[in-house]
């Protein structure tokens, strides 16, 4: 049993470490050739955003589903592995969803035209043409908005995701600890795993629960006093090489004609939305 | 004797009350020098190293560098920390703690950034410091997906690209396979005759001849117990063995061809 209790968190280690290497790898496809990876992070991020707002507010099935065809054909432009793609959008969140719009089906939540009527525990209920609109609405608006965020995440390096924030004004300053958060987590997370390691090379498995959370305990408080350590010898590792408080970084990014007609595609079809929006109306 | 670059009087430093560091150093380093800095564990060696780069300052005496004294005061002056950080760089034992960006690229111009050089400069040299380091395939890694040979050469990259005339290095070949060891050294030796001056801390007895003229030894009362020439100190294995810094085995080795 206590096996289990120290398997707990090693795994758990082991897992996070993986997703961190994972998240790395999936890098490769960002890094790689493609129509999304060339473009300019910014009009990229804009262009996604507009695209977001559109399957937002967009109150048709069929111009939800025109976005996901955008979406699909961005995917294969930008050499993603469509099977991949789909593997990553279509499970999951969505189908997470569909167990929360079920009950919009029924007349009880969204009265309407009935299709399907049938009696549960003696009362009559139907499944209605307004509730399967408003269910497969929400879930194609998902399905849209999911599958925009993995495509954008898929062919953009987190760091460059990071850079882009700056277009939105967030302060350098913030930016910067996030990624250098993001270093040193895995960094500590090595260590943590290491820890570990090396307490189970000299003592084997944890063998009671007392004893398991008092080698957790007073492994918080060393990972606690290195990461204390880490961050003054880093802080230092700046301060050498002329860092004042002020962080300063380079700009990279350059537009080109297909960031502009990416981003005047994107700003047609949030416009149409909108139109169709108030024709349909 | 060339120019004095560095010049420490009865310098000591503690971290706390109860623990001693260094104890009344009195140095003169001389622009263009290559000097070794030996000593067993905790001698005091990384210590020199973070007071030279003005990280840490003496708990009593003096450094004098770039024709002032290293104090708080004087590296809030921004005009001589930009002047000081542009003509010192510090290569850290671990790589790690050097290398803090997201990705390679940007943690090798972080400091030209900061000390304000022009943008299309720094992509110059960056090309150039890519290229001469054979590094350029790794510029867009993050730096957790590095090798530590990798990493050693990047955090070296990181400080030549500001181009200091001092260059302090603290372990810089601990832990590196013999390639990567033959490769820093390379640039090391091609820094020198560029007339850089060379300051670091080793325990690697086998690189200190080849890259260092001068060798200060340390001794676990934190001072400089022996200076001398490279070959002075080497060949002396009985005062090597007696401050722990070679075994009695290995030198029965040391002279085999």
């Amino acid at each position: 049993m206590q096996k289990k209790t120290s398997g707990f968190f090693e795994r758990t280690l082991e897992d996070i470490v993986s997703l961190l290497i994972e998240s790395v790898s999936r890098d490769e496809i960002a890094r790689g050739k493609g129509f999304l990876q060339g473009c300019d992070p910014r009009f990229k991020l804009m262009s996604v955003a507009l695209l977001l707002a559109s399957a937002l507010v967009s109150k048709n099935s069929e111009g939800l589903c025109a976005i996901y065809l955008v979406v699909i054909v961005l995917t294969l432009l930008s050499s993603v592995r469509l099977s991949f793609f789909l593997k990553r959008t279509l499970f999951f969140i969505p189908i997470f969803s569909l167990f929360i719009v079920f009950p919009a089906i029924f007349n009880f939540v969204t009265p309407g035209e009935p299709v399907v009527s049938f009696t549960l525990f003696g009362i009559g209920s139907s499944i209605t043409r307004q509730g399967l609109g408003s269910a497969g609405i929400l879930l194609l608006r998902v399905l849209d908005s999911v599958s925009l965020a993995v495509l954008l995440v898929l062919t953009t390096q987190q760091h460059i995701i990071l850079k882009v924030l700056r277009v939105f004004r967030v302060p350098q300053l913030f930016i910067m600890t996030i990624g250098m958060t993001w270093r040193y987590i895995y960094l500590l997370l090595d260590i943590v795993q290491n820890t570990f390691l090396a307490i189970r090379s000299r003592v084997g498995y944890v063998t009671s629960s007392k004893t398991g959370r008092r080698v957790i305990g007073a492994n918080l408080g060393t990972l606690w006093l290195k990461s204390w350590r880490l961050q003054n010898q880093v802080y230092d590792a700046m301060i050498s090489r002329g860092y004042t408080g002020e962080p300063r970084v380079l700009d990279e990014f350059g537009a080109h004609a297909v960031d502009f007609i990416l981003l005047a595609i994107s700003t047609i079809i949030f416009t149409g939305t909108l139109c169709l929006n108030r024709y349909i109306r | 004797m060339p120019e004095p670059l560095y010049t420490l009087k009865d310098v000591s430093f503690s971290y706390s009350e109860n623990i001693l560091a260094l104890n009344g150093l009195d140095l003169t380093i001389g622009k263009g020098e290559r000097i070794a800095l030996i000593g067993a564990n905790g001698t005091g060696k990384s210590t020199l190293l973070g007071l030279l780069d003005a990280l840490q300052f003496p708990s009593s005496g003096t450094i004098e560098a770039l024709g002032r004294t290293l104090t708080e005061r004087a590296m809030n002056d921004a005009a001589f920390q930009r002047q000081f950080r542009s003509a010192v760089g510090f290569v850290f034992q671990n790589p790690d703690i050097q290398l803090f960006c997201p990705t390679v690229r940007e943690d090798i111009i972080f400091g030209p950034l900061q000390l304000g050089v022009d943008k299309t400069e720094i992509v110059r040299k960056l090309d150039e410091i890519a290229s001469r380091l054979r590094i350029a395939h790794l510029l867009d890694r993050s730096p957790f997906q590095l090798s530590i040979g990798e990493k050693k050469k990047i955090a070296v990259a990181s400080v030549l690209i500001i181009a200091p005339d001092v260059l302090l290095l603290d372990e810089p070949t601990a832990g590196l396979d013999p390639r990567t060891t033959r490769d820093i050294m390379d640039v090391l030796d091609e820094e020198h005759s560029k007339g850089k001056t060379i300051i670091m801390a080793t325990h690697d007895l086998h690189i200190v001849e080849e890259i260092a003229d001068t060798v200060h030894v340390f001794g676990s009362d934190k001072k400089i117990i022996r200076s001398g020439t490279a070959e002075e100190i080497l060949t002396d294995h009985i005062f090597l063995q007696e401050n722990n810094l070679m075994h009695s085995h290995v030198s029965r080795y040391l002279h085999q061809k």
